[in-house]
């Protein structure tokens, strides 16, 4: 998998930013070959739409109400997708102990690794928006750029937690089922904070009001990165 | 702890109870405007603190566990995190019996017991990965950063609800209470915490010997002759 990257020649070493960026652009020329973890997310958010259509009858004044529930939702859901796939690829051919048997630091590691999660979704996030307008006759202009900032703010919540939960449940026995059942306890502020901040930029309330939610996300994502950073080494510790 | 000692808590745990028992449903008058069913309360909120105190004892078992590496840390944080569901059960359960003729309703979607409800859940998860874990040492590193994780995760979740929904604050926020009742409470919390430290010494106890179990089978089996294992 790793066989297109370029290496440093011998003796060379990445320091820890170096080393972060290599993981990430493995994992980024990976996912361009096959392209195969964008597509379905993406397909995925468009399907969840779709059910919450039918669940709700969407559209009209039920729109602003339970829309911004509905897009976080399929978010969510979508991003559990992602973040299954960063290690369980890796576990073909024990990509992952080569990887950590690399003599870089652990948490590069996981800086790239979070780095691409976050991304991943942001780029489902921005492919989703469009289709969130056209399904529900949505015009996004006046609300883009407030919208842009909850996304990577939402999207680098959902990453920092994901991306160790991921590598935990790589080591579990029924990975798939458990990733859920963690992470999603574990993102209730981030889904409350993103909810609501996106209600409100719908509702065209003044930023200030929705600011008390911003801040949660922001403790949210400076704590949990940093603490994802710090345990990550005793999640993959051998 | 000695046997003799261990009796002597045993002796502890059953007079706090009686103690507390007779408070609660005799001593204690019942509130004048909820009536008899206040008296949960009683039940309700020292095992709501229980709960908390035992996720705090995860918590801080599971950085010590992390540290150190020694196995008693782990058998500590198993120990709590069982206790803590189970109080915190104990909280979701009352709750409700309590909510329904004083909110009107068996479940509100409410601070307290919204973030109570995500802990709960939380800790649930952390148990499974204990279940689901396939190599031992590995899995008490993992619910060791669970264990942290999830704690530090507790305020957020509170915060967060707290903005989603500030007007449905059904909780009291500032108690004063009669002295009997305060004392009722005192002595129930006592009681309870005393039961919670007896259970979670027998709880750690038991991992201990089940460990020790496994252990020993294992080094029999590699005694045994090859055919008959």
């Amino acid at each position: 998998m790793s066989s297109t990257l370029d290496r440093p020649a011998l003796g060379e070493e990445r320091g820890f930013w170096g080393a972060a960026m290599a993981v990430l652009r493995k994992d980024l020329l990976a996912e361009w070959h096959t392209r195969e973890r964008l597509s379905t997310m993406v397909f995925f958010v468009l399907l969840t739409l779709l059910v919450f259509n039918f669940s709700f009858e969407l559209g009209g004044a039920a729109l602003h109400q339970i829309g911004p529930g509905v897009l976080w939702s399929a978010f969510v859901f979508a991003s559990l997708f992602g973040l299954h796939h960063t290690f369980a690829a890796e576990q073909e051919n024990n990509c992952l102990d080569a990887l950590l048997a690399a003599p870089v630091s652990r948490g590069a590691v996981y800086l790239g690794k979070m780095a691409g999660n976050l991304l991943f979704l942001l780029v489902v996030e921005l492919l989703a928006l469009p289709f969130f307008a056209l399904f529900f006759n949505l015009s996004l202009e006046a609300y883009l750029l407030p919208l842009l900032g909850v996304f990577a703010l939402g999207a680098g919540c959902l990453s920092a937690v994901g991306t160790l939960f991921a590598a935990l449940c790589s080591n579990l026995r029924l990975r798939e089922l458990l990733l859920p059942l963690l992470l999603l306890p574990m993102v209730a502020p981030v889904i409350i904070s993103c909810v609501g901040t996106t209600a409100m930029i719908f509702q065209e309330r003044n930023p200030e009001e929705y600011f008390p939610y911003l801040r949660i996300l922001g403790v949210y994502w400076v704590l949990f990165s940093a603490l994802s950073l710090i345990l990550f080494d005793h999640v993959v510790e051998e | 702890m000695s046997s003799r000692l261990s009796g002597l808590f045993a002796g502890l745990v059953f007079l706090s109870m009686g103690l507390a028992l007779y408070m609660v449903f005799i001593y204690a008058p019942t509130e004048a405007q909820m009536g008899v069913v206040q008296r949960i309360f009683y039940f309700h909120v020292p095992s709501a603190m229980t709960s908390f105190l035992a996720f705090f004892i995860v918590f801080i078992t599971s950085i010590q566990y992390l540290r150190t590496r020694q196995e008693k840390w782990d058998q500590l944080a198993l120990s709590a995190a069982e206790l803590g569901v189970v109080f915190s059960l104990i909280v979701l359960i009352t709750g409700p019996i309590w909510a329904k003729p004083i909110w009107g309703a068996w479940w509100r979607w409410e601070p307290r017991l919204t973030s109570m409800l995500i802990m709960f859940t939380m800790y649930v998860a952390y148990l499974m990965v204990r279940a689901y874990g396939t190599r031992p040492l590995q899995t008490r590193r993992l619910a060791a950063v669970l264990g942290i994780v999830g704690f530090v995760n507790v305020p957020l979740v509170h915060f967060s609800i707290e903005l989603w929904t500030p007007e449905q604050q059904l909780h009291p926020q500032q108690v004063s209470l009669d002295p009997h009742m305060a004392y009722t409470k005192y002595a129930s919390n006592l009681a309870l915490f005393c039961f919670f430290f007896y259970l979670l010494h027998w709880r750690c106890q038991l991992e201990k010997g089940s460990r020790l179990l496994a252990q020993l089978r294992r080094q029999a089996e590699a005694l045994l002759p090859e055919e008959k294992r």
